[in-house]
């Protein structure tokens, strides 16, 4: 302990002692030094804790003058003292309405008076604690976890308290009073980080002149000049210990709870048949049955955090500590790695186990630069890596319906979390440079990704991300949303709806994570608002937007693209955009062609045909003929009046990948029923189908006439089945309807459909509308 | 002294900030409001649902001026924040009994 905070105890002791002479020498009266002034740990401008034990509780006036008078020359002395004046009865009862009277007791040194009364506390409290241990233990655990979540529960805030905030010195309190209370248990694992947190308070108790515990950015330049060489080190070394404190204080209190609460142990035992061969589960902790392992094996490593990522625990301390020792010489990560640590439902808590072991750094050097640092704005209340972890982990708690619905869409979380886990990743990076931090986020990730041999197109991707994640809460708090030009703009820089929702829920959990509260209701209905907008320019665009005399191709690619929509550019990369030309090509000589390839496991056949009514709905039946499931489709048409529809659909039964002849059958088959040669509907004939059954979800149609110029929208949400596809595309095509664009997607089993009809040269007309709706709602809603 | 409260587009609050900068006005509140004036809200459709948004987003500025500075500021106000649409917004005006600063009891105008 620091010998300054025993010197000044010293010194109160001394002035204490002698008032006493002066004033209570003659009364029945023992004074005691409890709490922090009876560790012998005062800091300069904490409160002086005495007891004042006297032998009744019904104090004679002569003698409570007297007291009064003792306490009021302490005052006059300057002293901040906080008394309770007690019978010996009364410090060995619990007090449930005022259990720091209780705590305070537990550290406890006789100054002056009585000595004999003062022993019958002191030799007494031993048997009290042990009878009414457990259950002031558990009152000590519930104020410790009141005050944990008053700081949500984590250390890394950027002007921390050092005394309640978690990992704070009244956490080191919790860990010897447990301790004490749970028998036996060892304390020394906090004692260094007790030292640092009493210099640093000590300091501040100095320099602010009174009793503030906050260290603030002030603090933290004047406190760095003595030991560290910048506040930033200082900082680091501050969450190093405050993490020790914290991780300890948790496990004492769990312990402290555990030991009564019936239900809360069942679930835990519950949680332990969760073990498996390499891992055990006790109170939600993951122990390794090899724990030396952890030291030196990167495979054991990532499946223990993959563990983690799927359940949601904590590591045990054990854990902990080997995983701080691990170092893999040959460490080559990849992003399939990474990618199965991403897509895991508790991906958070698995980044933050790792975030704390330091094990993430050692996987992505470049995270270094951003653990546990501060970079001071108004705003921000958490270090860099906390507010990336946190937005994460928003992202696995989302309550508006209408982002949850959006990250349902999105089916490519991991894709999203990378982003996230990069996109401030440049706040860490040299700043001389003059660039704002998500442009050297973006070039860090982009190293990243390529060592991790990313696929272009994923890359590409999540480097989007990371560079435009300031885009929509920037337009939403400064650009006129209702300006068509603010959002001609913006759907400009988004690109595509797929890039747009990714990018909402981004910002989403960005701004969510700066502090508790940012993301006002207000907030909230901005960037709602913002993405409304940006989304119905998206939509218009496959309409308006269209591939013109583009630059720097060859006749037959400008040829091919000319008339495309611009999203068609923007979603096949240049080797795709090629292999659709070379079809175009051969379509040209026998009227269609068709490709049928498998893609990461999701099939994909791309048919390219003279345009013309019921080309899409045929090729949708002839693909759920087979019995595969279209997951995507997308069907557009270029100005030589050649259609360019895709299928990405899923083989449930391993048909296509069991029966190589299948493929070439499948490839027969769409080719004759793209020329027109074949009628789907035998081929659909043998097809059972199951009717009379309800839809679980809520089907919704709409037809819209004003949302594009000139073409009639279609939105349709369904629950998603084989065929359905083929019978709604059907129905638009009997309608009379020709269908002039068209965009799949399948998300949670629900399908998300938009087309849009043309009727003649025109829009269908409104007249029609009703009937062409009803006749899809009784599509949809058959299962 | 005059107290304005003015309701505005979010996107027009740094012009109008600057603005009334540039007339040596910097002592404003600023609130994120949400409401609804004849506008009265409207339809938004996602996914074939639709939405009713009755409550806008905007912003509040309050702030209290010497009467004298009045029309100045009013005016330096709707000319910043005017698109010329609905839903610009509108202001408000009231009479000011009395200001003071706490820190020092600085009373009346001597307070803003």
């Amino acid at each position: 302990m620091l010998t300054e905070l025993a010197a000044r105890s010293r010194q109160v002791d001394e002035l204490a002692r002698k008032v006493f002479e002066t004033s209570l020498r003659n009364f029945p009266v023992a004074v005691a030094a409890v709490g922090g002034y009876g560790r012998s740990e005062l800091f300069p401008y904490s409160d002086i804790d005495l007891l004042i034990l006297t032998p009744q509780l019904d104090v004679p006036k002569p003698q409570r003058e007297a007291i009064a008078g003792f306490l009021q020359i302490l005052w006059d002395a300057g002293l901040r003292v906080s008394q309770s004046v007690r019978t010996v009865e009364d410090c060995l009862t619990l007090h449930d309405n005022n259990i720091e009277l209780n705590t305070s007791l537990l550290d406890h040194r006789f100054l002056s008076g009585d000595a004999e009364l003062y022993g019958k506390f002191a030799s007494k409290q031993p048997d009290f604690l042990k009878t009414r241990g457990t259950t002031l233990a558990r009152r000590i655990a519930e104020l410790a976890r009141g005050r944990h979540n008053k700081f949500q529960a984590t250390i890394y805030h950027l002007e921390p308290d050092l005394k309640d905030a978690p990992g704070g010195l009244r956490d080191v309190h919790v860990v010897r009073w447990l301790s004490r209370l749970q028998g036996g248990g060892d304390d020394q694992e906090v004692t260094p980080a007790m030292n640092l947190l009493s210099q640093l308070r000590l300091g501040l108790h100095q320099w602010a002149k009174r009793d503030s515990n906050i260290l603030g950015f002030e603090a933290q330049d004047v406190l760095a000049a003595d030991r560290f060489s910048t506040p930033e080190d200082l900082m680091r070394e501050f969450y190093r210990q405050a993490r020790v404190v914290f991780r300890v204080a948790v496990e004492k209190v769990e312990l402290a709870e555990g030991r009564e609460n019936g239900l809360i142990s069942q679930f835990r035992s519950w949680r332990s048949r969760l073990s498996t061969s390499e891992f055990t589960v006790s109170r939600e902790r993951v122990l390794a049955r090899s724990p030396q392992l952890l030291e030196s094996d990167t495979g054991l490593v990532l499946r223990l955090f993959e563990f983690i990522g799927r359940h949601g625990l904590q590591l045990a301390s054990d854990t902990e500590r080997r995983l701080m020792l691990f170092s893999a010489v040959d460490l080559d990560i990849r992003w399939p790695h990474i990618e199965s640590l991403l897509v895991l439902p508790k991906a958070a808590s698995a980044l933050r186990a790792m975030n704390e072991t330091h094990v993430l750094k050692k996987l992505i050097p470049e995270w270094a630069s951003v653990e546990c640092l501060v970079v001071r704005d108004f705003f921000h209340r958490y270090t860099v890596d906390e507010h990336t972890i946190v937005a994460i982990e928003l992202l696995e708690s989302l309550r508006d319906h209408r982002f949850q619905n959006l990250l349902e869409e999105t089916g490519r979380t991991e894709l999203l979390r990378a982003a996230l886990l990069f996109h401030d990743i440049g706040k860490g990076a040299s700043k001389d440079l003059d660039e704002d931090h998500e442009v050297r986020s973006v070039a860090i990730a982009k190293r990243i990704l390529e060592r991790w041999r990313m696929e272009d197109h994923d890359r590409d991707a999540i480097l989007f991300l990371v560079g435009q994640h300031l885009v929509l809460s920037n337009a939403m708090t400064k650009r006129d949303l209702g300006d068509p030009a603010t959002a001609r703009e913006l759907a400009g820089r988004v690109g595509t709806i797929e890039n747009l929702r990714l990018l909402t829920l981004m910002t989403y959990a960005d701004i969510s994570a700066v502090a508790p509260g940012t993301m006002t209701p207000w907030r909230l209905e901005q960037l709602w608002r913002t993405f409304l907008v940006v989304q119905e320019e998206l939509t218009r665009d496959l309409e308006e937007q269209r591939i013109h005399a583009p630059a720097s191709r060859g006749v037959a690619e400008a040829q091919f693209l000319e008339g495309l929509p611009t999203r068609y550019l923007r979603t096949h990369n240049e080797a795709q955009v090629q292999a659709h030309v070379k079809l175009a090509q051969a379509a040209a000589g026998s009227g269609s062609a068709i490709s049928l390839e498998r893609v990461h496991g999701i099939w994909q056949a791309v048919a390219i045909a003279k345009d013309r009514p019921f080309l899409f709905a045929p090729l949708a039946g002839a693909i759920a003929s087979f019995g595969m499931n279209i997951v995507k489709a997308e069907a557009f048409s270029n100005s030589a009046g050649l259609a360019v529809d895709t299928f990405a659909f899923e083989d449930p039964h391993r048909t296509l990948e069991l029966n190589p002849e299948e493929v070439t059958r499948m490839r027969k088959t769409l080719t004759s029923v793209a020329s027109g040669n074949e009628d789907v509907r035998k081929l659909l004939a043998g097809r059972r189908r199951a009717v009379g059954k309800k839809s679980r979800v809520g089907a919704r149609v709409l037809l819209k006439n004003d949302a594009v110029p000139s073409a009639t929208l279609l939105e349709i949400v369904a629950e998603d089945r084989p065929g359905l596809l083929h019978e709604l595309a059907s129905a638009i095509s009997r309608a009379g309807c020709d269908i002039e664009v068209v965009l799949i997607d399948t998300q949670a089993h629900r399908a998300l459909d938009v087309f849009y009809l043309k009727y003649g040269e025109g829009k269908l007309p409104e007249l029609l509308h009703d009937a062409l709706r009803e006749e899809l709602m009784v599509i949809c809603s058959e299962a | 002294m005059k107290k304005i409260e003015a309701i505005i587009q979010p996107h027009k609050l740094e012009e109008v900030k600057e603005a009334l900068k540039g007339i040596g006005i910097d002592g404003m509140t600023i609130t994120e409001v949400r409401g609804h004036g004849r506008q009265k809200g409207h339809k938004e459709i996602y996914r074939g649902m639709e939405y009713q948004v009755d409550l806008l987003p905007k912003i509040k500025l309050e702030l209290v001026i010497p009467a004298a500075r009045l029309e100045e500021t009013l005016a330096t106000i709707t000319k910043a924040a005017r698109t010329g649409k609905i839903g610009d917004g509108k202001i408000f005006v009231f009479d000011v009994a009395d200001a003071i600063r706490i820190r020092n009891d600085d009373r009346g105008p001597a307070a803003l």
